[in-house]
């Protein structure tokens, strides 16, 4: 028994000798094998949640996505949407669009953004529209991050 | 008075030597990525130099069968290195050490090992990752991180943190400074509060949805990178990063001579210590040798010899493995050793097993920002600019 046990942690010992070069010669493939499981996705705060639609318009194209109302367990009452313009060729000076972040024919908030200053206005025409969350230059993009109250709260 | 040393290789050249033959590949390869740059006489020099400067490391611990003195040197040198190196990558592509909030909405953080703790509980409740982090593309990806840290795991267990962790040589480091210790006999027991603060962390981040030792804990901001100042909340963060670098990194591991931060307070330790159950190689201590001089217990610099384990022939579960009280022990009583194997017998063998993964991760980690960081030093010596 001793014996076996010897032999165990001996062998025991060798794999984890060829684990540490193994871990980082086959990382490339090891990480695309784990990106493949379920849970290996940004958290929708971070990423901003999954893109709902896309709208044209002369010059640049909104990307609305789907309001973020994540919490450990559920919903959140609170939460935000992300909003994004990307222009044909560049960014225009100036952002005025209204959005109907939830789809439902209803226009739910005014927003102007001089691209330039980064200065953004908010203008709620909804009562689940609460404020600005942030508003940046990302690449070639304006993103802005909009309040919201969860309606289904 | 020293007994004669437990390992076969000790003061045998050819010996060493032939064992060191087997890191000149591993060092040759993970230095250079597989892909060795010789383009330049600054890059030839770099490689030359972190070649040599580890095979020596490892030929040493073999001859004079000493490790810690020598697992130190590389250590040490792989924290300094690593903050030159990443913070003049990140002036270099964002102009700043900061990251500001086109880098935290387009998720291109780069994942650190720590993460791991906050984002188990949200993993499982949430089937998401709460880092503005890149799954797959990218420097220190998400995927490509949580691979190393399980392989580092499995392989060393806590051996990480006296072998792998770009942040440990720090409070290694620093807590070398002083000869003697001017705190002395500080409680043992402080290494509990790592366990606690990562039950605090992870319970946080869980219920906030935010990396919460990223955003309010991390010393190692201060050496790294730190969100822009834009605001009293940023600013607050700045001032509590930069008090817990000076205090726990700095001025405690000075004075008391321990490693205060990696000892008392990384969440990551913590949870790593629990893979050290998981792990073949262990420190034991055979207390037929042991005189009861309690030497091990005022060296270990982690809170990890204490007398209870003395009495039961083994440090704590937060042994980094780093081989301290190995080297001080007088009586030769404590040694490396694989489980299930007989004590007391075969401590080349078992030792020598330990020290080639444990070194290979040095190097991995170590090895290429080594390199890379001499380049920039002769570039800053000879144009006065690191870009
Ligand atoms: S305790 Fe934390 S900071 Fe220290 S070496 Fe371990 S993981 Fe790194
Ligand atoms: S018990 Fe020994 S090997 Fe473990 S951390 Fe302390 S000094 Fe290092």
């Amino acid at each position: 028994m001793k014996k076996t046990l010897s032999i165990i942690g001996y062998i025991w010992a060798v794999l984890c000798l060829l684990l540490i070069p193994i871990t980082f010669m086959g990382n490339n493939a090891f990480a695309s094998m784990l990106a493949k499981l379920p849970f290996m996705k940004v958290n929708p705060i971070y990423s901003g949640g999954e893109v709902d639609r896309t709208v044209n318009h002369a010059g640049f194209k909104t990307t609305i996505n789907k309001p973020v109302f994540e919490a450990l367990i559920g919903e959140s009452s609170k939460g935000f949407v992300q909003v994004k313009w990307t222009g044909d060729k560049m960014l225009p000076p100036i952002i005025n669009d209204t959005i109907d972040y939830d789809n439902n024919g209803i226009r739910d908030f005014i927003i102007h953004i001089d691209t330039h200053t980064g200065k953004t206005e908010l203008t709620p025409l909804d009562s689940h529209v609460l404020s600005l969350n942030i508003s940046s230059k990302v690449k070639d993009s304006w993103l802005a991050r909009i309040n919201l109250l969860n309606p289904a709260k | 008075m020293k007994t004669t040393s437990l390992y076969s290789t000790s003061g045998k050249l050819w010996k060493s030597i032939a064992l060191t033959l087997p890191m000149f590949l591993l060092t040759f390869v993970f230095i250079t990525g597989g892909k060795p740059d010789f383009s330049s006489s600054s890059a030839i020099f770099s490689f030359v130099v972190t070649f040599i400067f580890f095979n020596t490391l490892f030929f040493l611990m073999l001859y004079t069968g000493k490790t810690d003195r020598f697992r130190a040197i590389g250590f040490i040198a792989m924290a300094l290195f690593f903050a030159l190196v990443f913070i003049v990558n990140l002036v270099k592509m964002r102009g700043s050490m900061s990251f500001s909030n086109e880098n935290l909405l387009s998720c291109e953080i780069p994942f650190c090992h720590i993460v791991t703790t906050m984002i188990i509980i949200p993993i499982v409740l949430t089937k998401s990752i709460i880092f503005p982090g890149s799954i797959l593309t990218g420097f220190a990806s998400i995927a490509s991180m949580l691979v190393i840290v399980i392989g580092i795991s499995l392989a060393l267990g806590r051996g990480f943190c006296s072998w792998g962790c770009f942040y440990g040589g720090w409070d290694d480091g620093t807590s070398r400074i002083l000869r003697r210790p001017v705190i002395k006999n500080v409680n043992p027991n402080w290494r509990w509060f790592s366990f606690a603060f990562l039950l605090i962390i992870a319970l946080s981040a869980a219920i906030t949805l935010t990396p919460t030792y990223c955003s309010w804990f991390c010393p190692f901001k201060t050496v790294t990178e730190y969100e822009k100042i834009t605001n009293f909340d940023t600013l607050m963060k700045t001032i509590v990063f930069v008090s817990l670098f000076l205090s726990l990194v700095i001025i405690l591991p000075v004075l008391t001579r321990k490693r205060i931060q990696c000892g008392t307070f990384c969440p990551m330790g913590a949870l790593m210590s629990f893979t050290n159950k998981i792990n073949p190689f262990e420190v034991t201590i055979d207390k037929e040798k042991c005189n009861d001089c309690k030497k091990c217990i005022r060296t270990c610099p982690t809170f990890s010899m204490v007398e209870p384990g003395l009495s039961k022939g083994r440090p704590e579960i937060t042994c980094m493995k780093c081989g301290k009280c190995i080297d001080e022990c007088s009586q030769n009583a404590i040694s490396y050793h694989i489980r299930g194997t007989p004590s007391g017998k075969a401590f080349t063998a078992a030792r020598t097993l330990f020290l080639y993964p444990a070194f290979t991760l040095l190097v991995v980690f170590a090895g290429g920002n080594i390199q890379y960081g001499i380049v920039l030093l002769i570039r800053f010596f000879s144009t006065g600019s690191f870009m």
